[in-house]
Order: structure tokens, then C-alpha cells, then sequence
């Protein structure tokens, strides 16, 4: 049966658009050291494994797990590389999770790490190539050219948000306003991060919603930037993580469930004929990882959360599909500034997805974020105890989710 | 380690161009090993893929085979390594307890992607990708020449290699055709045509395409839904450094590592004595040898003395091994059902007799850079 | 120091230009060939030295100062491995008629090997252990072309 694992540290690199200073691996290990600086106990050599990850085709490197084996230190260790696209952080810090619990002779201290340096390829290429390798197969089947612009656009995370917003914006009844507002907190929120990419303290409102639109509803001022960077997570047994830091932080349930079809925009299928914003895979990924950690009432249990959101409309979407908040009401939420730093239930202090995305790193930064607030160690500390947090993860085309609810205290529910 | 049983599997035929879609192999793969062990699409909890973004020429190209991998609405990850890694994060996640039947599958087309071009994306971009001398053919040339040149041993010792396990790919009626040489001469490899000087073409693991899938349950679970359960009693994994410059070419490093890693969990002290069948992912025929003098079933440079055929004393490849078909992200997972296939007494045309311990193992990057090892035991 | 040095890598059969930032470390690597030189780092626990030059040394996992520890290496060295091919890289389907001789190198001085192709030889006259010597193109760029092969001497 499953050990208890436990989070001691977590790591980044600096993240900007352009991070011309360093090569990939260099960019790596970066994180890496940054993760073991905050333990000093631990050297690479109490490291039993690793786990690496990075949305693939985006910078035109395959497999770099293994050129950049020595700058992870990683050189004669055990390793593993997992990719799911946007979740790749997250499903990295899973398979790390998996590879402590496991109990495989000789892997307890496995170090996690998920990168992007988007600045090296074009991303949106990389983007469109998710719905670009179905083409010669829809149009020997018929579907006229109209049809395959419209698959082109939703294959753009872009596309895909813009209709997923329209969608959530007529179920919520919410307002661009609403969206410009959770785009300020997090602006504000990263300024006070040192690793993030936008910073913005002053940003307001009006000033976002004085930018042109991308794709109706979503403006310029309201996406996320593409930003360069890493993170690394360190994972050990309950014992072994007591000897290496303070507060150790036991990750108590993890799921990474898609709902999802198989050939995107194939009539009657895909995620065009979705209702984008129902996200069903959350729903129940959320279900898994909660029953896991033994949490009945989400929105009384859990104390701040980090949750995958590029753009605003999907914070909403995600903090209500978690069981975060009743549905429809998320909005007022940020309204009323309980997801505030110093709010009942702060979301994103970090700044989350929508000030700072390096595509394979994000889904990490996560969970790396909502484990140092409860160790006390983020740069945007909230001022209350939190004592159980949340690291979401969002990916595949539309719906795949990563999930991990960490906590003070060991409470892994084993089924 | 708890002991994890492996109760079905499945693989489709090797081809070297399948007239079928990929979507159309992962679910004959997944939905027959399903029907192999009995069991159905509701009973499964967690789907572990591999492939390759590069291979199959999409970005998030897991996304695209959720329902035909059997991944709806459950835990699904992907492991973009080789088929056996993947096996391992399904191994992982039966031993975790979190979850009672995971699915394996792994398996890409090279007839619709260059596959040596994908490969060289592997290589060092600042460095070594701009000239491209580096790549997966010259590596393996520069292979062979460091073992030949270290141990002294001869182009014919290998040949003999790409012979016998050729002649049991013919045995073996998955494995791919075009592999399949029951009158091979080791004259014949040797003349087969330069590929990178040593090796010649005969000796080069043929690519093709293919998909396979096994299922693995804890031993409580494994029991009722299987009568021939076959353990995963150790598993071992490593990756070596880079840079073809830094290495030992003439020995395979994480082979070792690995070794050892699987052995000591499996409890086997002498393994030359205690293993039944051995399955080695061997993408060149020296890397067969390399690969079981790094794992101390022989000597160093001692490889080629080892009677390694189907009724010999430690019998390697039977199925054919890789040179029998190797369709990648799927080689090594193939392995692992050809150990399973023995142990269970499975192997029609190509049994070893009295098979109750087995290995196989799964590589991936230039001269097999990280490898993976497993130990599987059979009976109840 | 020059600007922050890109290197495009677009061999293959895949037609997309990434352009990958090569870092601090090869950058200075790379302003050297320019003026026909080669250079490495040294690690300052081990005493590997390493071309081309890296930020972290994988059997001691330290970090080589940016700064510190460059060694100016000289052009020639032991030929320590070959292969010969008649393939390109990207393509199978068409042997070229005239095979390529790709050898590893060991710099003299330093403690690994690069891998290059040997030109002006006959297959037949290639031995492991000879001695070999760059010969660096007419107008270097700064890029990995800029040696354009080892030959023999």
C-alpha cells in the first residue's frame, strides 16, 4: 500500500518573455538550485530519482530529458519524462507524487522539474499543430475549408478561451467588467512574487478594459503573456521529509482526469460541439482528489488555492467547478475580495497563469505556490494559517485536469 | 516491493505500413488486452500512454487517443519515453493503492513520420543538431566500434546476433515480416550493405509499425481476474549522461544500474543462473551483448560465448527481439509481453522450456541512454 | 561580449526554424571560433575540462563559474571512435554514393570528445588513434560550421 509523500521544497527560475541569457538545460537548472537552496540538508546525491517534463513540440527539442541530464544532476539516476500538454507541470508533480508512494526499492527523494522557454520556437505554431494534424484526414473526408479555418482557430488556446468565456459568460451572467477585475488582482498579486513575469501594481480596470480584443470577450490586457522559465518541486516519504525542512507539506490527493474526444472538431464530436465552459473532467478530478484527501466540504476545507487559469474567465469557471464557490457566484467573490490576499479564501497570490506562463512549468507552479503558503515561504504570503491548499492544472485541448490537495497534516485516505 | 501482476496484453501485428489508422491500433491494442484478461472498459481506473509528440507529428498528441486508449473519464497520464517506462508509471500507480486496474499502451507508425529526423530532435540544438553528425544512425556505428575495439571482437560474433534472433523472429507470427529470416547466414549480414560502418543493415532493429497494451492489477485483484498472473517482482531504471563523447560506449552504464536496481528488489543474487528468458530491447544486434554483459549474465567482452538461442542455457530475445520489429514507443512494452508470453507458456513455435523467471527491458536515446529492466516471476 | 548568440537548427525533414538562445557559456565558445579558436572550461572540483564549455559539471554537479576556469585549447587530437555512413541523416530511402566519415575527436587537453566529420581521407585509411587537426572554414560566423572537419596529420 502507498507511503505518505510529502512536499519539502519547491523551486523557480526567473521567468520573462525572452530569457536569451541561457540554454534550455541552463534555464533547468536554474530551478533546480533554486529548489535546493531552500533545503539545505538535502545535495543532489540524497536524490534518488527524477521526474522532467515540457510541452514537447513547442521548442523544437525531443525528448530533452536526456541532453540535459547533467545540468539536473541527474547523471546516473533513475529518470522519467511525462508530458500531457498545458498539465505537464502538473502531471509531473503527480508522477512525482507516484514515484515516492510507490515504494520502489531505493526511490524516496525524487525531484520534479517542468520548463518552457517558449522564446526558442513559436508557440501558437506549436498550438495550431494540435488541430493541424487531423487536417489531411477531415478533408479527404469532405469537410469543406470554412470548417477547417474554424478547427485552426480552436486549436489556438486563444480560440478555444474565447468561445469557452462567451460560453461562461452567458451561463454566469457575468460582465467584461467582472473579467477585467480578476485580471488586476492577479497583476497586483504577481508584482509582489519575485519570479513572475508581469508585474503590474498599479494596473486597474479601466486600463484593461481600454486594450482592443484578441477574440471577443477576451482583450489584449486580459491574456497571458508567454514567458520563459521553470519550477521544481521536491518530493520525499513522511519520515525522511521531518529531517529536511520545517513544515512539511503532505500532498494527500492527486487525480489528472480528461474528458475529452478524440479528434477535435470532427462533427458530433470535439471540442467545438462542447459546452467548453461545463468541464466535466474538473468536476471529477476534483471529486477523486478531494475523496483521497478525506475533504467532504471543499469550500470550508480547503484555505487558498491556486488554480490554471491563462485567462480570467477560466479563474471563475475553475474556483466554481472545484467546489470552490456555488456556481454563478464567483464573480461577486472577487468582488467582494474574499480571494483577496487577506480575503477568507484567497485564489492566485502568486499571480497565477495569467501574469506568468511558461506552458510546461505552469501547471506545476501550482501546486509549488500552494505548498509554500503552507510552509509559510511564499514571496505573497497571505497573512491567515493555511493549513490545506489546492494546485490545479489545466491542459489537453480543452478538459484535462491535473489535481493535488496538499495539507499540514498527513490524512491520505487510502480506498 | 509488493508484488504487482500483469493479467492481460495485447499486440497488434507488426507491419511496415499498416493500412490502418493509429486510433484504429491503440483501440484493437487496449480493447484486446481488455478482452485478453476478461475485464471491460468501466473496470478501469488509470490509463498510462506513451508516445511521442514528435512521432506522431502533433503537439499534446495524448489528448487525441483519450477515448480510443479507454482513457475516458479516468486517471490518464503519458509517459513520453518507451512503452516499458510507461509500464513503470502504471506499476507506480497500482503499488500506490490509489487505483485497482491500470492500462498500458504504447506504440507509434514510423511510416508516417521520419523517424530519423524526429531523432535527431533529440540532439544538443546549440551543439550538435546544426551539423547533424550526431544522430541515431552514426551513434550506433560508434557503438559497435567502441565494444568491438575494447573487447576485440568480431563483426561475425555480432552478425551471429542479428542471425539467431532474425531466425526466431520467424517463429514468431507477430513480429514483422519483413524481419523474419529462417535461412539466415551470418555472410549474409555481413554483406547486408553498410548502415554505419560496423554495422550493417541486417543488424539494425527493423522499424515498423505497432501498438500494444498490457493491464496490471495488485496480486489480490490479479488473482481473480486471471489464473496465469505473471509478477512484476523488481524493476530497475537509469539514464547516463549525454554527450556520446563523455560515455563508455563499449558498456551500457545504466543498463548496469539498472540491473542491479531490479535485481536487488527481486531478491536475485546470480542472475545468470536464477534468469529463465531474458528480453532486451536491442536496437542494434551488439547492443544484445552489450546489454547482458552490463546486466553480469556474462562476462565483459564475453557476450558472443553465451548460448543465447531458444533451447540454450539462457535463452535471449526468442521472440525475435527488437530485430523481429520495432515499432517505436511500443519495443519495449513488447518485451515485456514476450517475458509474460513465456512465463505463461504462451509462446507457441518459440517456448522456452520450464520459464519461470524472466527479465525484459526498454531503452531509449542514442546508445541507449536510459534504460529500464524488469523482473517478472509466473505462477500463482 | 557580443550580443546574446542564437543558434537556428533546422536540419530534418520538419521545416520549422527554432531559434535556441545558446546561453552564456557557448556564447563565449562560439565568439572565439570566429577568430579560429577553440576553447573549454575546466571543473574546478574534478579538473575535467570540457568542450564545448558547460555550465555544470555532471559527475560533480558544481557549477563552473562564468567567469573563471577557461582553457584555450589547441586544434588538433586523438580520432578516439568513427563511423561511416552513406545516409544522411533525415532521409534512408537515398544512400548517398559516397560515404561520409564521421569521427569522435578527444581535443587534446581536454576530456571529451567532439564529434565531427573527417574529411580529405579514404574510408579504408581511417584508424582510431590517429592524429587529427581542424580545419576551420575560410570566414568563420560563430556557429557550429565553422569547423568544417578534422584532417588527418
Amino acid at each position: 500500500m502507498g507511503r505518505q509523500v510529502a512536499v519539502v521544497s519547491a523551486g523557480f527560475s526567473e521567468h520573462a518573455s525572452k530569457r536569451t541569457d541561457v540554454s534550455m538545460p541552463e534555464l533547468v537548472s536554474e530551478a533546480i538550485l533554486d529548489c535546493l537552496k531552500n533545503v539545505p540538508s538535502v545535495g543532489i546525491e540524497d536524490i534518488d530519482a527524477f521526474v522532467n517534463g515540457n510541452m514537447p513540440a513547442f521548442e523544437g527539442a525531443n525528448v530533452p530529458e536526456l541532453w540535459m541530464t547533467d545540468w539536473m544532476g541527474a547523471r546516473n539516476k533513475p529518470l522519467m519524462r511525462v508530458t500531457t500538454g498545458g498539465t505537464t507541470g502538473g502531471s509531473v508533480a503527480i508522477s512525482g507524487y507516484y514515484n515516492v508512494t510507490a515504494g520502489i526499492p531505493g526511490v524516496d527523494t525524487v525531484l520534479a522539474v517542468a520548463f518552457e522557454q517558449q522564446s526558442v520556437g513559436t508557440t501558437s505554431v506549436g498550438l495550431a499543430s494540435v488541430a493541424y494534424g487531423e487536417i489531411s484526414v477531415l478533408n479527404s473526408l469532405g469537410m469543406p475549408y470554412e470548417e477547417l479555418t474554424r478547427l485552426l482557430s480552436g486549436g489556438a488556446a486563444i480560440g478555444i478561451a474565447s468561445y469557452q468565456a462567451a460560453n461562461y459568460m452567458r451561463r454566469s451572467s457575468i460582465t467584461e467588467e467582472d473579467l477585467a477585475r480578476v485580471v488586476v488582482q492577479n497583476r497586483h498579486n504577481a508584482a509582489k512574487t519575485w519570479w513572475t513575469h508581469l508585474k503590474m501594481p498599479d494596473l486597474t480596470i479601466e486600463q484593461v478594459l481600454d486594450t482592443p480584443y484578441i477574440s471577443y470577450p477576451l482583450r489584449y490586457g486580459m491574456v497571458c503573456p508567454a514567458s520563459d522559465g521553470a519550477c521544481a518541486m521536491l518530493f520525499t516519504t513522511e519520515e525522511k521529509a521531518k529531517d529536511m525542512c520545517d513544515i512539511p507539506v503532505y500532498v494527500n490527493g492527486v487525480a489528472s482526469v480528461s474528458h475529452e474526444t478524440a479528434i477535435l472538431g470532427y462533427n458530433g464530436s470535439g471540442a467545438g460541439q462542447l459546452d467548453p465552459s461545463e468541464q466535466l473532467g474538473a468536476m471529477k478530478s476534483a471529486e477523486l482528489a478531494f475523496s483521497q484527501s478525506g475533504i467532504s466540504f471543499p469550500r470550508k476545507e480547503i484555505d487558498y488555492a491556486e488554480v490554471y487559469a491563462p485567462f480570467p474567465n477560466q479563474e471563475l469557471m475553475w474556483v466554481e467547478r472545484l467546489g470552490l464557490f456555488e456556481e454563478n457566484t464567483a464573480s461577486s467573490m472577487y468582488e467582494s475580495g474574499v480571494t483577496a490576499l487577506n480575503g477568507e479564501l484567497p485564489i492566485n497570490c502568486s499571480g497565477g497563469v495569467n501574469s506568468t506562463n511558461a506552458i510546461g512549468a505552469s501547471a506545476m507552479e501550482r501546486p509549488a505556490e500552494a505548498a509554500l503558503q503552507i510552509m509559510g515561504k511564499a514571496s505573497n504570503q497571505v497573512p491567515k494559517t493555511v493549513h490545506t491548499s489546492l494546485g490545479h492544472g489545466w491542459g489537453g485541448i480543452i478538459n484535462l485536469i491535473t489535481m493535488m490537495v496538499m495539507s499540514d497534516e498527513p490524512a491520505r485516505k487510502f480506498k | 516491493m509488493e508484488k504487482v501482476g500483469i493479467v492481460g496484453y495485447y499486440q497488434v501485428q507488426l507491419q511496415s505500413e499498416a493500412n490502418y489508422g493509429r486510433y484504429e491500433m491503440i483501440f484493437e491494442a487496449v480493447r484486446g488486452a481488455l478482452d485478453n484478461a476478461g475485464l471491460k472498459k468501466k473496470d478501469v481506473t488509470t490509463v498510462i500512454s506513451c508516445t511521442n509528440d514528435y512521432y506522431d507529428g502533433r503537439t499534446i498528441s495524448n489528448a487525441f487517443s483519450v477515448e480510443v486508449g479507454g482513457a475516458y473519464l479516468a486517471d490518464e497520464s503519458k509517459v513520453e519515453m518507451d512503452g516499458a517506462h510507461a509500464a513503470l508509471y502504471g506499476l507506480m500507480r497500482i503499488l500506490s493503492g490509489n487505483h485497482k486496474l491500470a492500462v498500458i499502451w504504447g506504440g507509434s507508425t514510423p511510416s508516417c513520420y521520419p523517424y530519423h529526423s524526429a531523432r535527431l530532435f533529440e540532439t544538443d540544438p546549440t551543439w550538435e543538431r546544426p551539423n547533424a553528425f550526431v544522430n541515431d544512425i552514426t551513434a550506433g556505428g560508434f557503438q559497435m566500434r567502441a565494444y568491438m575495439e575494447k573487447y576485440g571482437v568480431s563483426a561475425e560474433d555480432i552478425a551471429k546476433v542479428a542471425v539467431n534472433n532474425r531466425k526466431n523472429a520467424a517463429k514468431n507470427p507477430s513480429s514483422l515480416k519483413e524481419a523474419q529470416y529462417p535461412n539466415l547466414t551470418t555472410r549474409e549480414v555481413l554483406e547486408s550493405g553498410i548502415y554505419a560502418d560496423p554495422v550493417t543493415e541486417l543488424m539494425v532493429s527493423p522499424l515498423c509499425d505497432g501498438v500494444a497494451a498490457i493491464l496490471l492489477a495488485p496480486e489480490k485483484q490479479a488473482l481473480k481476474i486471471t489464473d496465469k498472473p505473471v509478477w512484476i517482482t523488481g524493476v530497475g531504471y537509469n539514464q547516463e549522461t549525454y554527450y556520446l563523447g563523455d560515455r563508455d560506449l563499449s558498456t551500457s552504464k545504466s543498463m548496469e544500474s539498472a540491473g542491479k536496481m531490479a535485481f536487488k528488489a527481486a531478491g536475485i543474487k546470480n542472475p545468470k543462473d536464477e534468469i529463465d528468458v531474458a528480453e532486451l530491447s536491442e536496437v542494434f544486434a551488439h547492443e544484445e551483448l552489450i546489454f547482458s554483459e552490463a546486466l553480469g549474465l556474462a562476462e565483459k567482452g564475453q557476450g558472443v560465448k553465451l548460448n543465447y538461442e531458444i533451447n540454450g542455457d539462457l535463452p535471449i530475445n526468442p521472440s525475435g527481439g527488437a530485430l523481429g520489429g520495432n515499432p517505436p514507443c511500443a519495443t519495449g512494452l513488447i518485451r515485456i509481453i514476450e517475458a509474460v508470453k513465456q512465463l505463461r507458456g504462451e509462446a507457441n513455435g518459440y517456448q522456452v522450456k520450464d520459464a519461470k523467471k524472466a527479465i525484459a527491458s526498454g531503452q531509449i536515446g542514442m546508445c541507449a541512454q536510459n534504460n529500464i529492466l524488469y523482473v517478472l516471476e509466473g505462477g500463482n | 561580449m557580443s550580443e546574446n548568440k542564437v543558434i537556428v537548427a533546422n536540419k530534418g525533414m520538419v521545416r520549422a526554424d527554432f531559434n535556441f538562445w545558446v546561453g552564456r557559456y557557448m556564447d563565449k565558445f562560439y565568439d572565439n571560433f570566429e577568430k579560429k579558436k577553440l576553447v573549454g572550461n575546466k571543473c574546478q572540483k574534478c579538473g575535467n575540462v570540457f568542450v564545448p564549455p558547460r555550465k555544470v559539471c555532471g559527475k560533480c554537479n558544481v557549477v563552473i563559474p562564468l567567469e573563471e576556469n577557461w582553457v584555450d585549447l589547441p586544434d588538433t587530437g586523438i580520432l578516439k571512435n568513427y563511423t561511416i555512413t552513406p545516409y544522411r541523416v533525415n532521409d534512408r530511402t537515398s544512400r548517398k554514393t559516397k560515404p561520409q566519415v564521421v569521427g569522435m575527436v578527444q581535443i587534446d587537453g581536454s576530456n571529451t570528445a567532439i564529434i565531427y566529420r573527417l574529411i580529405n581521407i579514404k574510408p579504408e585509411e581511417v584508424k582510431t588513434g590517429m592524429k587529427v587537426k581542424i580545419e576551420w572554414s575560410e570566414k568563420p560566423k560563430g556557429d557550429p560550421s565553422d569547423i568544417k572537419g578534422f584532417v588527418k596529420i
